[in-house]
C-alpha cells in the first residue's frame, strides 16, 4: 500500500509539463521583445494560471518567509517550479512576473489594451510616484498583521484580488473586487502600480538584485521618449527605477527602433543643418562621417 | 531509533484544540464516554458504557489528530488539523477539519462536506483524489494534503491498535 514514485509523479505530470511550456513561452516572448507573444502569454496567464489553476504568488507566499512553512516538495513539484521561476526571474531580470505572468496583472493589461483610450486618467508623475509607495506600506501592514495574528485568511481575501480566479468569494469580497476593476477602467493597472503587496515584495527583491538590468544609451540622459512611453512610471530621467519596472519591453523596443530612438538617429544619419537655421551650414562639412 | 523519533515528536507536538468534546461526540454519537488524549500513538478512546460505572467496558472506537500521526504532512501552509474517528474494524466514522491555515481552505478543506465524504471508508481504501475522494480544482495542494493526512493517519493508528483491520 506504499506509494511508488509513479504514484507520486503521475498526477503531477500534466501540470509540470504545462508550467514548463508556459515558462518557455514567457521567456521566448521576453527575449524576442515580441508584442504578439507577450499578449499570448497574458491571455494564457489569465486562462491557465488564473481561472484553471488559480496558482498565483500571493501575500500568503510572503508570509511563508516569516514562519518558513512550505508545501511538501514531493507532492507540489509544479508549484516549486513555478515559485522558483518567479524568484529566479526576478533576481535575474526584475519584475517579469508582474509584467506578464500574474493572471490579475495580465487581466488588467488586457483590459487596458481593449478599453477605449479616452476613458484613461493619467495621474501626474509626482502623484504617480507617491501613489506607487502605497504598496510598500501595504506590504509592511499585511506582514505585520500576519505576524501579530497568524491570520492568513483575511489578507488573502481582502488585501489582494487573486482569489477571484477561484470564483469563491463572499458578497463583500465581490463588491470590493467590482470597485477595484471599475477603477482600473480609468486608471490602468491601478492595482499592480499602486496597491499590490506581492509586487512590492518582488520590487524590493528586484531593486537589490536584477542581474541583467535594462541597458541605456548615453542619449537617454536627456531624451524623454521612453520616460513618456513607460506605462509603469519606472523611468525617471536617465534612471530606470528597478523596483517599479515590470520588464514590459516598451522602452527596449524603442531603443531598437532606428527610426524613433535618438541614439540611432544621431549615430546613423549624417549631420545636417537644423531646419530654419541656414547660418549653421558651415558645421555640416566639419561633422565626422558616421555613415556605414 | 523509532522510539526516539516518537519522543521527539511528542516533545514538539503540534498543538491542537485541547478539548474537542463536541467533535468527538459527532464522530461517535453512541459513545457514553471518552478517555483523555493518551497512549502511543496519542488517541482518544470511545466507550459505549462509561468506564466509571463499568471498568471493564470495552472500547467502541478510537479518535486521533492527524497532526499526531503524521506531523510532517503539510498542506500549502502548514499542517491541517483533522480529528478522525476509527471503529474497531478500521472503518472511518468521520473526519473533522478543526484548524487550517490554507489560503484557499475556505472553499476546499473547511466546508464540512470535505470531511464528511471520508465517513464509511476503510483504512484499506485507495484515498485517491479525483477517484474515491472529490477533487476541488484550484485547491489541489490543500485537498491532497488533507486526504493523505487522513489516509496515512488512519493507517498508522490502525497498525498500532487494530492491526487486523489492515490485513
Amino acid at each position: 500500500m506504499t506509494e511508488s514514485w509513479v504514484d507520486v509523479l503521475r498526477p503531477q505530470a500534466a501540470d509540470l509539463a504545462l508550467v514548463t511550456a508556459f515558462i518557455a513561452l514567457t521567456l521566448v516572448g521576453f527575449f524576442r521583445k515580441s508584442v504578439r507573444l507577450k499578449y499570448a502569454t497574458l491571455a494564457i496567464a489569465v486562462g491557465y494560471l488564473g481561472f484553471y489553476k488559480s496558482s498565483l504568488i500571493s501575500v500568503s507566499d510572503i508570509f511563508r518567509l516569516t514562519d518558513l512553512s512550505l508545501p511538501p516538495l514531493k507532492y507540489s513539484l509544479a508549484w516549486y517550479l513555478f515559485a522558483g521561476f518567479v524568484v529566479v526571474s526576478t533576481v535575474l531580470w526584475g519584475r517579469l512576473y508582474c509584467g506578464r505572468v500574474c493572471a490579475f496583472g495580465a487581466l488588467t493589461q488586457i483590459m487596458d489594451a481593449v478599453l477605449p483610450k479616452q476613458l484613461r486618467i493619467e495621474p501626474p508623475p509626482a502623484l504617480e510616484r507617491r501613489a506607487g509607495l502605497i504598496k510598500y506600506g501595504l506590504l509592511v501592514a499585511v506582514v505585520g498583521y500576519y505576524v501579530a495574528t497568524k491570520d492568513l485568511a483575511r489578507p488573502v481575501q481582502y488585501a489582494e484580488p487573486f482569489w477571484m480566479f477561484t470564483l469563491f468569494g463572499t458578497t463583500p469580497m465581490w463588491i470590493g473586487l467590482g470597485l477595484l476593476l471599475t477603477a482600473t477602467v480609468f486608471v490602468r493597472n491601478l492595482y499592480c502600480r499602486f496597491l499590490c503587496p506581492v509586487g512590492a515584495g518582488l520590487g524590493v527583491l528586484s531593486q537589490v538584485t536584477t542581474v541583467f538590468s535594462i541597458k541605456r544609451w548615453k542619449e537617454c540622459d536627456t531624451c524623454k521618449i521612453c520616460e513618456k512611453t513607460c506605462e509603469w512610471g519606472a523611468i525617471q530621467g536617465p534612471l530606470i527605477v528597478k523596483r517599479e519596472c515590470v520588464r514590459c519591453d516598451d522602452c527596449e523596443r524603442l531603443y531598437l527602433d532606428q527610426k524613433k530612438c535618438p541614439h540611432w538617429i544621431i549615430l546613423l544619419k549624417p549631420v545636417k543643418s537644423p531646419r530654419g537655421r541656414p547660418s549653421a551650414t558651415p558645421a555640416a562639412p566639419a561633422a565626422p562621417s558616421s555613415a556605414g | 531509533m523509532k522510539r526516539s523519533l516518537v519522543v521527539l515528536a511528542l516533545g514538539a507536538r503540534i498543538l491542537t484544540n485541547p478539548n474537542p468534546a463536541a467533535e468527538l461526540k459527532q464522530l461517535f454519537p453512541q459513545a457514553a464516554a471518552f478517555s483523555p488524549l493518551a497512549g502511543d500513538p496519542l488517541h482518544f478512546t470511545a466507550y459505549g458504557v462509561d468506564p466509571k460505572s463499568n471498568p471493564a467496558a470495552p472500547p467502541i472506537g478510537y479518535a486521533f489528530w492527524t497532526t499526531d500521526m503524521v506531523p510532517e504532512e503539510h498542506g500549502y501552509h502548514g499542517p491541517i488539523h483533522i480529528l478522525v474517528g476509527l471503529d474497531l474494524k478500521g472503518t472511518i466514522t468521520g473526519a473533522i477539519v478543526d484548524y487550517h491555515s490554507e489560503p484557499y481552505g475556505y472553499f476546499s478543506v473547511e466546508p464540512p462536506r470535505f470531511g464528511a465524504q471520508f465517513k464509511g471508508k476503510t483504512v484499506k481504501d485507495p484515498f485517491i483524489v479525483g477517484r474515491d475522494v472529490d477533487a476541488v480544482s484550484r485547491a489541489s495542494i490543500s485537498i491532497n494534503s488533507a486526504t493523505r493526512a487522513i489516509r496515512d493517519g488512519s493507517r498508522t493508528m490502525a497498525a498500532k491498535l487494530i492491526p487486523e483491520a489492515l490485513k
